[in-house]
């Protein structure tokens, strides 16, 4: 029984796998020019791997913020809904945790594959001034907090994409087109939540507070790229170090670092001054994962259609074999 | 979360999308002997139907039942066929010119399209089941047919908003009912699909009701029923005379 779901599964994940690459290149292409207000691409190695840089709403605590982040769009996309994770600290979500679009109140299916990621980049910038009120993933940080924040968020620099906050975006213009972007983001936000992946999050859940330890320490002693390139071309060396190092950190910390309203704001400092820096070592990790993923993708679809090309041919051969018979 | 995947798993391995057509007699199993109500009711349906066709009970059951139903039977009916396929290929403007994007509503379209064509062409039955079966085609159709419910709701909204309870609007009412995936259909969802593409829907509602028979309903009312479907609470079937 096991074996069959699993061929299902398997099945129907590759039918829906050319419907999406296909929606997604024309999703990247669609998005391929930054507006003042958002701006996403696909990694250069991974449709599936988006990353996206939003500008905070003007009249918030986010206003002036740039801020970044991943989506993670599964293979049944657009039937099913991205992830999305965010890089840049900013005091509404929690950074390097995967948030879900969902309708509010609502069972977390009823995203719409109409709905596109155009419609979840400007789902955030509408949510971003929502209340947190507990939810997983939410953080309420002081509006002089999110401001300080904001303000921040402008010196950041994607190591993985090499997105600048500072270039990444077009000047804020007060034209009719991006007031109009604003006007779609708050409605948006009136009908949809962001949650938080309750099983996978439990593994990024222990994750950050950790890694972050790890980076800062890690980032003492020796120079960050270093480290990061070194991660990126040897997954296996790189993870036994996080977990070495992960441990070490976990000592250092005990108890670990969870929550972030119990925290002094210097203790606070310098975990969003590493968490800046975290999520993208983890990141090589992931998407190396990741590409490994693709690999076993790749290689199963291409026997899939070698197969059925081998087939095709002995088809014909058969189709030839018998005209031949008949026309003798 | 994981749990309802596996049920749904499991539910999608015992059920085809589309099933083949079967004997209507088969439903007399489905109940227990002595359970009178629904034996009879059986015993009644038989004398209008000869067969059903089963559709997989995931919530999208009346989109895949109605676009089997309908396409089927275009495959015997040239005439209705060039009429049907000229709406569907005007409607994705009308969503469009509504406010849907175009170019994440296109491929949802392109597979319908790509459906009736295959129809045009006089693709054995066997072949169209094929297609219903296999689950990106079979779940794009539904996305489309709930689009068009979708328009066709929120282009008479005033019509629809007096059947709406709990005071949703009509926009609200298309994104948490009729354009997520799974979402179950009711009157409402039919009145506007039948509405979309002019195609007369019969439904003939079993439930435990009194009265020893099936209640047929036909939208819009007093119209000449081009699909066939026999609801159960939760779940629509096609029916063949």
């Amino acid at each position: 029984m096991q074996c069959i779901l699993i061929f299902f599964f398997i099945l129907i994940s590759y039918t829906f796998f050319f419907s999406a690459v296909k929606r997604l290149m024309k999703e990247a292409a669609e998005l391929k020019d930054p507006t003042d207000h958002y701006h996403a691409q696909p990694l250069e190695d991974n449709l599936f791997e988006w990353h996206f840089t939003v500008r905070g709403p003007p009249d918030s605590d986010f206003d002036g913020g740039i801020y970044h982040g991943r989506i993670v769009l599964p293979p049944e996309y657009p039937m099913k809904p991205p992830s999305i994770i965010l890089l840049t600290a900013n005091g509404r979500f929690e950074v390097g945790k995967k948030i879900c679009l969902s309708i509010s109140g609502h069972h977390p299916e009823t995203w719409q594959p109409s709905w596109s990621i155009r419609t979840a980049l400007l789902a955030i910038i509408g949510f971003m001034p929502t209340k947190g009120e507990g939810a997983i993933g939410s953080l309420d940080y002081t509006p002089e907090e999110r401001r300080a924040l904001a303000k921040k968020s402008q010196d950041f620099c994607c190591e993985m994409c090499g997105t600048s906050m500072k270039t990444a975006l077009l000047p804020l213009t007060s034209g009719s087109v991006s007031s109009q972007a604003d006007k779609e983001a708050k409605e948006l936000a009136r009908q949809i939540s962001f949650k938080a992946e309750v099983n996978a999050s439990r593994k990024p859940d222990a994750g950050p507070s950790n890694i972050s330890g790890l980076n800062h320490s890690a980032a003492s002693r020796e120079p960050q790229q270093d480290g990061a390139a070194r991660a990126f071309q040897d997954p296996t060396s790189a993870t036994s170090e996080t977990q070495n190092s992960s441990a070490a950190a976990s000592q250092e910390h005990t108890p670990p670092v969870t929550t972030n309203t119990s925290m002094s704001p210097r203790q606070r400092r310098a975990q969003q001054q590493s968490q800046r820096r975290a999520p993208s070592s983890t990141d090589f990790n992931r998407v190396q994962q990741q590409r490994v993923n693709m690999n076993h993708t790749g290689s199963t679809v291409l026997i899939v259609l070698l197969t059925f090309a081998l087939a095709a041919l002995i088809f014909r051969r058969i189709c030839l074999a018998n005209e031949y018979i008949f026309e003798l | 979360m994981a749990q309802q995947d596996r049920i749904q798993q499991e539910i999608a391995v015992q059920n085809p999308l589309v099933s083949e057509r079967l004997e209507l007699a088969v439903l007399y199993k489905e109940y227990a002997e002595d359970d009178h109500i629904y034996q009879q009711k059986i015993k009644d349906l038989l004398q209008k139907y000869s067969y059903i066709r089963k559709t997989r009970p995931d919530g999208n059951c009346f989109y895949r039942a109605f676009g089997f139903a309908h396409l089927e039977a275009l495959l015997e009916d040239g005439q209705e066929l060039q009429r049907f396929k000229e709406v569907s290929a005007r409607s994705k403007e009308e969503l469009v010119a509504q406010g849907f994007t175009e170019f994440t509503i296109e491929d949802f379209h392109n597979t319908f399209m790509e459906l009736i064509e295959r129809v045009e062409r006089r693709v054995p039955l066997p072949e169209l089941l094929a297609a219903f079966n296999e689950p990106s085609t079979s779940d794009y159709l539904v996305v489309y047919l709930r689009l068009l419910t979708s328009g066709c709701l929120q282009r008479h909204r005033r019509f629809f908003e007096q059947f709406l309870e709990g005071g949703r609007s009509i926009k609200e009412f298309c994104q948490q009912e009729v354009e997520p995936m799974c979402k179950e259909s009711d009157h409402i969802h039919i009145i506007a699909l039948a509405r979309a593409l002019h195609v007369s829907i019969l439904v003939e509602y079993m439930d435990r009701g009194e009265g020893g028979a099936t209640n047929p309903h036909v939208f819009p009312e007093g119209s000449q029923p081009r699909v066939c479907l026999l609801y159960r609470p939760g779940h629509y079937d096609i029916l063949y005379k």
